[in-house]
Formats: structure tokens, C-alpha cells, sequence
């Protein structure tokens, strides 16, 4: 690029007649001993010299004034620009295509350089900027980068990024600058295969931006708009991926729960046609069984429904805990009261200190907790086996629960992966259920503030889970003092 | 009251009505039903049921709602009914004034014992007050404030004893914490569940045979207490 001014272009010319009428001087004073040939290959070195300092224009004049010093100086008769000898005249036209071919040749070459620059000085920043796009993930980062980049090559008095698509956003150079009150020098489109994705908006009245400024800016733009499209593309790619993963998992609740729904009513149908249709003995033990059958076949309905909504309240949000002050053991107690049926043919053993302090949790949502992690360890134990449930204060901050059973390990990779959705190590037909408890529970006790985990321990398997001592940062409350009668 | 008490069904779901029907009737109870709110206080107004099941989830109107219109003007007990999980609507259905809470599903053992307690608390009502209330080894007397068990006197703190005399003479009954706490501590502290929590507990170890496995004072997860005794 040349920005050279005038001032300083015309300086060159200045210097490069001023250097061949030194040369001159130089060589008047050696004109008795020097030969005029020699003079005229002398006269070269400034010429040459020139030309590849100041260009082609400076060489140009050089060229020619050396030729008419030479010829005015050296050439006789002195002192005029008149030519006798023939031979002096071949010489003066040797010399004249000489230094104009010189001049022309080093000032090309240095034209080409300087170009050749130019070119390189582009294609490193273009480099530098894509580098530093490809990393970016968003687009106010991206009209950020593009603009502060922009900024810093063309120094403008003021710049203006828009970038008008999905996240639009608006980038202003230099910061706190107000908008100067003309329109701007330059409007460039961000343009995308797409259509036009915003718009770059320069203001820089002096020095003019050139074609080459312009060009350049272009390069830029194209780049930023391939990055911002690149991103859109992006984006579009994981909600697609999101739905895909969504739609997966519904898939997989629906067979999963028409399953497990169907299991029952199977059931359920099957006990009621048998007892409508006279077969079963009005008193036999069998008309009872398929009563009971019934009755607990409908309760597990309701179970696999409740678990279901509760799963969509959870992802929802709208399970959001009613903390108060409770006592754990009446929960505990609550809950195994109820599950009398189930628990019938496994041993409870209950540690629960009595002095435990208050904790504050959703009464309704503990119930849930428990009932999940005690029927799946039913589920998983073999029948008379032991089931602990403990709890202790474990620092001034949780209260820890566990909940051991003798049933099998887990594979120490599938542990945290049984507290996921639908999730369950044995096959599907062996064990009933649709596996949510378990991260109904996390769920539960996650919005509690707390955190739940399994382990392996020798002989048994337990659940284990934190509670906060703390409701919103205080303490259990003091009980108002009574005096207890005698 | 007729030899056959009324139930007024109020339910959009036919297939509940017509099972509810079906059982009443054959338990011999005259059975009106509704199926949504407005109809239900407009029968509730001619019919003069006994007895108002009332389904908290009408197309209508809001079941608590329905609820509270109704004690404006009848004393009849109201059992509501409601899907689990919707605790929030069944306490303000009973602080409104229902008497009783039913999740479907429920068995029809369950329905009926409500609606035996719903009739004998609202027969207390009208008949003259019953001082001495008894509940296997428990008496109570209301009168002279003494609790005895296995015939031994069972000293209570006040609260204790306030506690219990609210509980026994609404006995069969599930009360909220909210009407507990306001009534037994007063309207300031009717937040403070925490209290009740800590008294019941105190409660059931002097009155209960097994404190862990309360038969008397029995837990209403999420909504109150209960308190059961003999028939």
C-alpha cells in the first residue's frame, strides 16, 4: 500500500536530483583523469541506488537528469546540450537506455515487493483472524473479536457490528465513543450462502479507505459471516439432537410403560372374567386369591402412574419442596406402617437415635424417598434378609441417611448410573417396575440441597443420602419452654 | 336423621359415580349424585343430604370452593376427594370446612368407615356431649381433664393436654396443623408445624403403647392428625 503523501513523494524526487547533482559535482572535479565511459557507468550507481530507495518516479528522474548532467558536463563541446562526435552521441544513447532500463527494472521489482507485502500482510491477518474465530461459540464474542479486529486494522474514528439473526448483537468502537453526525465512510453486508446475516458500518474520513481497504475488509467480513453461520449451523445441529434425544426417551418411557402398565391390567382383567364367569367356586381360596390378586395388581397401578407424574413434576420443576421442621423417625415410621404388606418377608432393623435433631424437609416428597429406596431394596434382597435404615447427625451441616439390604452388588461403573431415568442393570422382564424410583428420589432429595449415592459394602448394598440441618441458614427452632407437670 | 342416611356424590367422572352408587346403595344408604359443582350445591340445597362426597377436581369449579359455599349454610360433613398428591388442595379443602379427606384410589372399606365417623361426629353435634372417651387402654375425660391409662392417671403439660382435647373430641376426624396449631397455640403460631411435631411425639410416648407405631394419635402425612379410638 502506499500512503506515502504528496509532501513526501515530492521530497524523493527533491533527493534523487540533489543525489545525481552530488554525483556530478563528484565526477567534475575528476573529469580530466576519468575516462567518459567510466564517468557513464559511474553515473549508474546513483541512478540505480535511486531507484531502489525511493521507486520507480525518483528512478525515472534520476535517470534523466544524469543523462542530461552527463551530457551537459562531460560531453564536448562543455556546457551545452549540443553532441559533435558520433561516438559521443552512441554513448549518451547507450547511457540514456541503460539507467531508464535500470531504473525500470529495480523499481518494478520493488513495486512487486512491496506488493508481494501488502498480499502477505493480508493473508497473515486474515489467518490470525479465522484462528481466532474458529474458537468462538457464540456470537456476541464473535461481533466482539471481528469488530475489535477490524478496529485495530483500519483505525477508524468509529465502527458500528451488527449482527441481526437469532442472538442479535451490536458491537460498538472504540468504547464510549459517540456516533460521529454523518453517515458512516463504509457499509459492508455480513453476507452468509444465507442471506445477509447483519452489518458492518465504518466511519474514517481521512486518510480515504482504499480499494485494497476495501478488499480487505470484505476478506473479514466473509470470514466473521461464515463463523456466525457456521454457529447457527451448530446450534440447529444440538437442538436437533436434543429433540432426537427426547424423542428417544420417549420412545423408551412408552414401551417401558405401556409394559408396565399392562402387566397389571392384564392381571386384573384376567382374575375379574375368571370370577364373572361362574368358573371359580363362590368359596373356594381361590376366588380369595384372585381378590387380593386384584387389589394389589390396582395398587401397583396407581404406584406406576404416581411415579410417572411425579417424574414429570420433577423434570417440570413444579416438585418444588415445602420444607418444614419434621421429625425423620415418624416419617420413617410413617412410611414402613404403610408398607407393612411389602415389607412382610424381609427383617427391618430401625437406628434411629431419638435425639436427633429437627430437619427440615418436605414431609409428603421423605415418604416418597423412603418408599422408593426401601421397596427397591425388597426388590433387589432375598426374602428374611436384613434391610437397615440409619440415620445420624454427620456434621453441624447434614444429617446422613443409609438404607442397607443384603441384595446383590452393583457393578461399581453402574452406580451412579441406577439413580438415571429408566435405567436398570437385570433385564427388563425379571423385575418389575419402570426404573424411576430411584431417580425420583435423586431428584427429591437433590432439590432438598442434599446429595444421595450408592455403594457396595461387604455383604450388602446401601443407599446413602445427605439432608440439610438447615432451613434457609437456620437452625432448628427452639421449642417454647413448658414446665412439665409433676 | 332418616333410617336411611343421604349421600350426595358430587364427581364429574361417571364411572366413579356409578360404582359409588352402586356400593352405597347396597350399603343401603339413599345415594343422589352430581356432576359438577354448581349442580351439587343446587341438590345440596334441595336434597339436604347427610352426608356431601365431594371430588375436589370439577370441571366447573374449584372443589375447595364448592366446599366453602357449602358451610355457609349446612353443617353436613363433607369428605372430600381428591388424586394423589394434591395435598395443598385437600388442607385448604379442610380448612374450609371439609371433615374429611379421601385420595383416590381409595378402597371402599376406607369410604365407608369416613362416612360412619362423618355420621356419628355430626349425630355428637346435635346430641348431648360425650365426656368420657375411651380408646383400648386410654380414658379420657373431657370434663375433669384427667387421662388415664390402664387406670392410671397420665400427667400431660398443658399443651399436652390441649393437644390430646382437641384431638379426641374431633376424634375419627382428620384435623390439619393449621387448625391444630391455631387452635391449641393460638392463630400467631399456626405456622409453627415444629411444635406440633416435638408434642405429638412427647404425647405418644406417655399415651401410646408402642410410641413408634402409634394405634391413637396417628399421622396424617402431610396434612394433620387424626385421632383414633374406639368405635
Amino acid at each position: 500500500m502506499h500512503n506515502h503523501s504528496f509532501a513526501r513523494k515530492f521530497l524523493f524526487y527533491l533527493l534523487a536530483v540533489a543525489l545525481v547533482a552530488c554525483t556530478a559535482v563528484i565526477l567534475f572535479f575528476l573529469r580530466d583523469t576519468l575516462d567518459k565511459t567510466l564517468v557513464a557507468l559511474l553515473y549508474l550507481l546513483p541512478v540505480g541506488l535511486i531507484t531502489n530507495l525511493w521507486g520507480l518516479g525518483p528512478g525515472i528522474i534520476s535517470a534523466l537528469s544524469a543523462f542530461l548532467s552527463f551530457n551537459y558536463l562531460f560531453i564536448k563541446p562543455f556546457y551545452t546540450f549540443a553532441v559533435h562526435q558520433p561516438t559521443d552521441l552512441v554513448i549518451l544513447m547507450v547511457f540514456l537506455i541503460v539507467a531508464m532500463v535500470i531504473s525500470q527494472l529495480v523499481g518494478r521489482a520493488q513495486l512487486g515487493m512491496a506488493t508481494a507485502k501488502d498480499r502477505e500482510r493480508d493473508a497473515t491477518q486474515l489467518y490470525e483472524l479465522s484462528t481466532i474465530l474458529v474458537g468462538l461459540h457464540n456470537n456476541l464474542l464473535i461481533s466482539q473479536v471481528l469488530a475489535e479486529y477490524i478496529q485495530t486494522t483500519f483505525q477508524g474514528e468509529y465502527l458500528e457490528l451488527e449482527i441481526s439473526i437469532t442472538d442479535p448483537q451490536m458491537t460498538i468502537l472504540p468504547h464510549g465513543a459517540t456516533v460521529p453526525k454523518r453517515p458512516p465512510e463504509l457499509k459492508l453486508p455480513i453476507q452468509a450462502a444465507r442471506g445477509v446475516l447483519g452489518e458492518i458500518r465504518i466511519w474514517r474520513q481521512t486518510p480515504a479507505i482504499s480499494s485494497t481497504e476495501k478488499r480487505l475488509l470484505q476478506t473479514f467480513t466473509s470470514q466473521g459471516a461464515l463463523v456466525v453461520e457456521r454457529e447457527q449451523l451448530a446450534q440447529m445441529e444440538s437442538r436437533s439432537k436434543v429433540l432426537e434425544e427426547s424423542d428417544k426417551l420417549k420412545s423408551a418411557i412408552l414401551s417401558s410403560v405401556s409394559h408396565e402398565l399392562r402387566t397389571p391390567l392384564a392381571t386384573i382383567k384376567a382374575s375379574i372374567s375368571s370370577l364373572r364367569s361362574g368358573e371359580v367356586n363362590w368359596n373356594s381360596n381361590a376366588r380369595e386369591e384372585l381378590i387380593a390378586l386384584i387389589d394389589d395388581e390396582s395398587d401397583h397401578l396407581d404406584l406406576v402412574v404416581g411415579n410417572l407424574l411425579d417424574m414429570s413434576r420433577l423434570e417440570s420443576g413444579a416438585l418444588y419442596p415445602k420444607r418444614e421442621w419434621n421429625i425423620l423417625s415418624e416419617i420413617v415410621i410413617g412410611v414402613l406402617a404403610r408398607m407393612q404388606r411389602l415389607t412382610g418377608e424381609h427383617v427391618i432393623d430401625l437406628d434411629i437415635p431419638d435425639d436427633l435433631p429437627l430437619l427440615p424437609v418436605d414431609y409428603i416428597q421423605m415418604v416418597q424417598v423412603f418408599t422408593n429406596l426401601l421397596s427397591n431394596s425388597i426388590k433387589y434382597s432375598p426374602p428374611n434378609s436384613v434391610i437397615c435404615i440409619e440415620a445420624r447427625v454427620r456434621d453441624e451441616t447434614c444429617m446422613l441417611v443409609r438404607i442397607s439390604n443384603q441384595g446383590p452388588h452393583v457393578p461399581e461403573e453402574d452406580l451412579e448410573r441406577i439413580f438415571d431415568k429408566f435405567y436398570r442393570i437385570t433385564a427388563a422382564d425379571r423385575v418389575t417396575g419402570i426404573g424411576l424410583g430411584l431417580s425420583i428420589c435423586k431428584g427429591i432429595i437433590e432439590t432438598h440441597g442434599g446429595k444421595i449415592w450408592a455403594e457396595n459394602q461387604p455383604g450388602s448394598f446401601v443407599f446413602n443420602f445427605t439432608l440439610p440441618l438447615d432451613l434457609d441458614g437456620s437452625l432448628p427452632p427452639q421449642m417454647p419452654t413448658e414446665i412439665e407437670p409433676e | 336423621m332418616s333410617l336411611n342416611p343421604h349421600i350426595l356424590v358430587i364427581d364429574d367422572e361417571p364411572q366413579i359415580l356409578r360404582a359409588l352408587r352402586t356400593i352405597l346403595t347396597e350399603k343401603e344408604f339413599k345415594v343422589t349424585t352430581a356432576r359438577n359443582g354448581e349442580e351439587g350445591l343446587t341438590m345440596a340445597a334441595t336434597g339436604l343430604p347427610d352426608i356431601i362426597i365431594l371430588d375436589l377436581g370439577l370441571p366447573d369449579m374449584d372443589g375447595v370452593e364448592v366446599c366453602a359455599r357449602l358451610r355457609e349454610w349446612t353443617d353436613s360433613p363433607i369428605i372430600v376427594l381428591s388424586v394423589r398428591d394434591s395435598e395443598r388442595d385437600k388442607v385448604a379443602a379442610l380448612d374450609k370446612g371439609a371433615d374429611d379427606y379421601l385420595t383416590k384410589p381409595f378402597g371402599i372399606e376406607e369410604l365407608l368407615a369416613r362416612v360412619r365417623v362423618a355420621l356419628r361426629h355430626s349425630a355428637r353435634k346435635q346430641g348431648s356431649k360425650v365426656n368420657l372417651v375411651v380408646a383400648g387402654e386410654l380414658q379420657i375425660d373431657l370434663s375433669w381433664h384427667i387421662v388415664k391409662r390402664n387406670g392410671e392417671e397420665v400427667k400431660l403439660s398443658a399443651h399436652e393436654y390441649n393437644l390430646l382435647a382437641y384431638l379426641v373430641s374431633n376424634r375419627g376426624r382428620v384435623l390439619t396443623h393449621r387448625s391444630i396449631l391455631t387452635h391449641v397455640w393460638g392463630s400467631a403460631d399456626a405456622d409453627h408445624t415444629e411444635y406440633l411435631r416435638v408434642y405429638m411425639r412427647q404425647l405418644r410416648k406417655k399415651l401410646e403403647e408402642d410410641p413408634e407405631r402409634p394405634k391413637y394419635l396417628v399421622t396424617e402425612p402431610g396434612l394433620g392428625y387424626r385421632f383414633v379410638g374406639d368405635e
